[in-house]
C-alpha cells in the first residue's frame, strides 16, 4: 500500500493527480515531515503507472524541496509545518469552482449558497462534537 | 540514441488486403507505449512484422537499429515477446518450460525467474495445457522477461485475464521496467489500464496511423463540449474537428481533440443563441470511442 490516499480516475493526467494527492496528504496530516515516501518503483507498481510518470512525480517533488533521498533509508518527506492558508485553499479550489458553476446553473445566488454552506458547516461540527 | 523500435513507411499486404498501410512511428527508450486500434486495425500484423514473423511488403522496421529482416540472436535476446495467441509447448510443465527457455538466452536470470514464478503463484509441476488462460499468460510473461530483455513487446497481454491476475501481471512487468529503464510496447483493448500505464499512445485504423502522442498532452487537448441554446439550433455545417456532433432539442454535444481558448468563440459563432457552454475532460476510453466512430464514418 501507499502511505497516503489516492484513487486515480480517468480523464486527468496521472502526474497531476499524484502531485495533487501528495499536497492533499500533507495538508491533511496524512504525510508529515520525516515520514518515509515510496520509491519510484513502488509507486509505479502500486498504482500500476509507468515508471516514467512515477519518476517525474518524484523528481518534481524533490525539486520543490518536498522530498529528500536519504542514503540507506530511502525517500523522506521534508514538509514545512502545516501549509499556509493559501496553499490549503488552493487544494479545494477546483471543487469550489465546480460548486459555483452548479449553483449558477440552478440559479442560486452567492448569498443563498453561503447561507446553505454555513448551515451544513454547523451541522458537520455538531456531528464531530457528538462522535 | 537509437530508438528501440523505428518503423518507417511500413506496408504489409496479404494478397489484395492491405493490413498495414504506410505506417511510420518510433518508440522512445525507457517508456511505455500503447498501440491501440479497433479489431482488424492492423496491430497484430505490425507487431508480428516487428518480430520478423512477417516480411514487410514495403518499407522497413528496425529494432535497435537492425532491420527486422535481419534480426539475429543478438537482437532477439534483448526482446521479450508475449502474445495472447502465441503457441506454447503445452505438453510441458511450468518447470520444463523454464528449463526449455533458459538455454536460448545467455542473460537468463534464474533468481529473477524464481521470484516471478513465486509472485505469480505458478504451480511448477502443472502442465501448461492444464493451466487457466491467465496462468498461461503469466507463465509466458516469465519466459519472456526472465532474461531481462530491455524491450518488451506485448500483444493483447491482458485479454481474458481477471482483474486480480491482470494486476499481478502488470506489477510483474513493472517490477524491473522502472529500475532498469526497459521499453514497453503493448497493444491492448483494456483502455482503462492503458490510460494509467502508458506514457505515449499510438492509434491506428485500417493500417494507418491516426494519432501518436504523449498521454498527458492528449488528455489535455481532448474535451467533450456541451452546449445549450435558447432555441433549437438550425442545422449547421459541422467543422471536421467537431467529432460525434449530436443535437437533441436545444442541446448540442460533440468532442474535440484540439481544445484551446478559441473553442468557445468558435462555438458561439457557429451556433446562434448559446445559453450555456461547458466542457469536460475525456477519459482515454472516450477519446478512443470518439475517434473510432469518426474513422467508421469516413469509410
Amino acid at each position: 500500500m501507499l502511505p497516503f490516499s489516492i484513487q486515480l480516475r480517468p480523464g486527468k493526467p496521472v502526474f497531476d493527480q499524484l502531485v495533487e494527492a501528495f499536497h492533499r496528504a500533507l495538508a491533511s496530516g496524512q504525510l508529515r515531515d520525516g515520514d518515509g515516501f515510496p520509491s519510484v518503483r513502488s509507486l509505479s507498481r502500486e498504482l500500476k503507472i509507468s515508471p516514467t510518470t512515477a519518476h517525474k512525480v518524484v523528481a518534481h517533488l524533490k525539486d520543490r524541496g518536498f522530498l529528500v533521498s536519504q542514503p540507506g533509508v530511502g525517500m523522506l518527506v521534508t514538509a514545512p509545518n502545516l501549509p499556509g492558508k493559501t496553499e490549503r485553499l488552493a487544494l479545494i479550489k477546483p471543487e469550489l469552482n465546480s460548486l459555483i458553476r452548479q449553483a449558477r446553473d440552478l440559479s442560486l445566488s452567492a448569498e443563498e449558497l453561503k447561507e446553505f454552506l454555513d448551515q451544513l458547516w454547523d451541522g458537520e461540527n455538531d456531528k464531530t462534537r457528538k462522535s | 540514441m537509437i530508438s528501440p523500435i523505428e518503423v518507417s513507411n511500413l506496408t504489409k499486404r496479404f494478397g489484395k488486403t492491405i493490413a498495414v498501410n504506410d505506417l511510420s512511428f518510433s518508440v522512445p527508450q525507457g517508456q511505455v507505449t500503447a498501440f491501440l486500434g479497433s479489431n482488424g486495425a492492423g496491430k497484430t500484423t505490425t507487431i508480428q512484422t516487428l518480430l520478423n514473423l512477417h516480411r514487410p511488403s514495403e518499407g522497413n522496421a528496425c529494432l535497435f537499429g537492425v532491420n527486422t529482416r535481419k534480426l539475429g540472436p543478438e537482437q532477439l535476446q534483448k526482446i521479450g515477446y508475449v502474445s495472447e495467441n502465441m503457441e506454447l509447448p503445452l505438453w510441458m510443465t511450468v518447470k520444463q518450460f523454464m528449463n526449455y527457455s533458459r538455454p536460448f538466452y545467455p542473460s537468463w536470470d534464474d533468481a529473477f525467474a524464481a521470484q516471478l514464478l513465486e509472485e505469480f503463484q505458478l504451480p511448477l509441476d502443472r502442465k501448461l495445457k492444464n493451466l487457466s488462460r491467465g496462468m498461461r499468460m503469466k507463465a509466458a510473461l516469465v519466459g519472456g522477461i526472465a532474461y531481462r530483455p530491455g524491450l518488451v513487446i506485448l500483444d493483447e497481454p491482458f485479454s481474458g485475464l481477471d482483474p486480480l491476475v491482470r494486476d499481478e501481471f502488470i506489477r510483474g512487468l513493472l517490477r524491473l521496467t522502472g529500475e532498469e529503464g526497459w521499453t514497453v510496447f503493448l497493444s491492448s483493448h483494456d483502455i482503462e489500464e492503458v490510460e494509467r500505464l502508458a506514457d505515449r499512445v499510438i492509434l491506428i485504423d485500417s493500417g494507418k496511423k491516426k494519432l501518436d502522442e504523449p498521454v498527458p498532452e492528449l488528455l489535455a487537448k481532448c474535451r467533450i463540449v456541451e452546449v445549450n441554446c435558447s432555441e433549437p439550433p438550425p442545422e449547421i455545417e459541422v467543422p471536421d474537428s467537431w467529432m460525434g456532433y449530436r443535437q437533441v432539442g436545444r442541446a448540442v454535444s460533440f468532442g474535440v481533440s484540439d481544445s484551446d481558448d478559441s473553442l468557445e468563440g468558435a462555438v458561439r459563432a457557429a451556433l446562434p443563441q448559446v445559453q450555456k457552454f461547458a466542457t469536460r475532460e475525456m477519459s482515454l476510453r472516450e477519446v478512443f470511442v470518439m475517434m473510432a466512430e469518426k474513422f467508421r464514418l469516413e469509410k
